[in-house]
């Protein structure tokens, strides 16, 4: 039976969104997931995913159409000559949008805890069981009773007001879910003399005559080289086997106003270090001026982010989705002494290996023999 | 649309002014048109990096990678200077 991907809500004030673009033609074959389409509202641009796999059987609107959210955008069918409904299909429950329709599973576990759909909060596009599993829990710790089926909040919690996720947010949600169920989380970490790092970096912005520091940009080439040399850096977990990727697609995170992005510069390792500092200053730029396309914040492998601008001591990052290692970096410490930290998933690396791989990152010489350590 | 030199000036120090006061409250009122702002330590990547994007929408500038540098873009002359010049050869081809 076809099923519909519906118009989101962005964010509460706009009941109406712009198609900007369709990256789906009628025929395309799609998996959960993917991104479909953008849209945009006068605050934000966001993208919509299919929600199942599928073939796109017709899509109901074009660019620049502006569109009332909760609105079918298109039909997936599990066959490509499937028969296009004549209606929009309205949700059965009211009240339910498809921001809260729960998967199969999740309408079960409600059933059997007496729930309601309403009752849970919702972390992705669609309620699921770890939605309910949650709400359960919180309950049964906080006691908190379940709503009453006209929508009333739950009892037990204190006041407040409850609003969608924003995109930023729901892709965050999605990353911490990734990296809590999917992946295996472990941190470690090493000190390092930063002032070779730094040297160079100064050597590098003189002789090309940079207006930005680029240490972090040379740090985050350097994660290339070595992902490149030591292709299991590179690589995640598909059911039973180890995946290795073919190419390093470097991922690096950017603090632009609120939002945190993580962009990508793909296919790093076949760049020289001048293309790549080149490619993720760019990047960067888009970031910040808000311009910055789908693909440029899609398909990194490894990771690097820093919060060295925060003057933190350490920061302890989340995987991003099918990556092994998200790097840390933080600036030096009292002692003069700086930190290169690493999350990784330790179903793909040990420990061993990765301080190694961090000692190796805390030089930007590949030369060099023994990396200078931290005081002990 | 004319646009002056002095216009200009004044338009880039009050972005330099916004942003080393939104990073810490920095002191800028002596700073000179032509020192350069990444050695002056008042702004830091981030805020250099948001003032370049600035500066390329402020004044519908499309910079390529390579005129990101210190010389066409490390001082307030120097980003006059710069934008004079693009403006030049943009109004002497069209």
């Amino acid at each position: 039976m076809p099923s519909a991907v519906r118009i989101p809500r962005v964010n509460n004030n706009d009941d109406s969104v712009k198609v900007v673009r369709l990256l789906v033609t009628p025929g395309n074959q799609v998996a959960a997931g993917d991104v479909v389409a953008e849209i945009e509202t006068e605050k934000s641009v966001a993208l919509v995913e299919a929600e199942q796999s599928g073939y796109v059987l017709a899509i109901a609107c074009s660019p620049n159409d502006q569109v009332a959210v909760g609105s079918v955008m298109m039909w997936l069918g599990a066959a490509a000559d499937e028969a296009v409904p004549d209606a929009p299909a309205d949700p059965d429950v009211p009240g339910v949008t498809s921001f809260n329709e729960p998967t199969a599973k999740a309408r079960a576990l409600l059933q059997q805890h007496g729930l309601s759909v309403r009752d849970v909060p919702v972390s992705g596009r669609r309620l699921s069981v770890s939605d309910v599993e949650a709400y359960v829990a919180l309950r049964h710790a906080n006691r908190v009773q379940p709503s009453a089926s006209d929508g009333t909040p739950p009892t037990g919690l204190a006041a407040g007001t409850a609003r969608p996720f924003t995109v930023e947010e729901r892709g965050m949600l999605r990353t911490i879910t990734w990296h809590k169920e999917q992946a295996t989380p472990a941190y470690v970490e090493v000190e390092y003399d930063p002032k070779p790092w730094q040297e160079y970096s100064a050597a590098y912005t003189a002789e090309h005559r940079l207006m930005l520091d680029p240490m972090l940009s040379l740090l985050a080439y350097r994660l290339v080289k070595l992902a490149t040399d030591a292709p299991k850096i590179n690589a995640t977990v598909t059911g039973d086997r180890l995946y290795l990727y073919e190419h390093v697609n470097l991922g690096f995170t950017v603090q632009a106003n609120e939002i945190l992005y993580l962009v990508v510069v793909r296919d790093a390792d076949l760049m020289n270090e001048a293309d790549f500092i080149s490619a993720l200053g760019k990047l960067q730029r888009h970031a910040v001026g808000g311009k910055l396309r789908v693909q440029e914040s899609q398909g990194a492998t490894v990771a690097l982010s820093s919060m060295a601008r925060w003057d933190v001591s350490r920061h302890i990052p989340i995987l991003s989705p099918y990556t092994s290692i998200m790097v840390a970096h933080t600036g030096p410490r009292q002692n003069g002494w700086a930190a290169l930290g690493a999350t990784y998933d330790h179903r793909v690396l040990t420990g061993f290996e990765v301080s190694q791989m961090l000692k190796k990152l805390s030089t930007p010489h590949p030369d060099a023999q023994a990396p200078t350590l931290g005081p002990k | 649309m004319t646009i002056t030199r002095d216009a200009v000036r004044e338009g880039i120090r009050a972005k330099v002014i916004e942003l080393a006061t939104r990073r810490g409250g920095h002191d800028i009122s002596n700073l000179a048109d032509d020192e350069i702002l990444p050695a002056t330590g008042l702004l830091d990547s981030a805020a250099i990096l948001e003032l370049v994007v600035w500066y390329e929408s402020e004044y519908n500038l499309s910079l390529r990678e390579e005129d990101i540098n210190i010389d066409n873009l490390g001082s307030i002359n120097s980003m006059i200077d710069f934008l004079m010049s693009h403006r030049s050869d943009r109004d002497r081809s069209s």
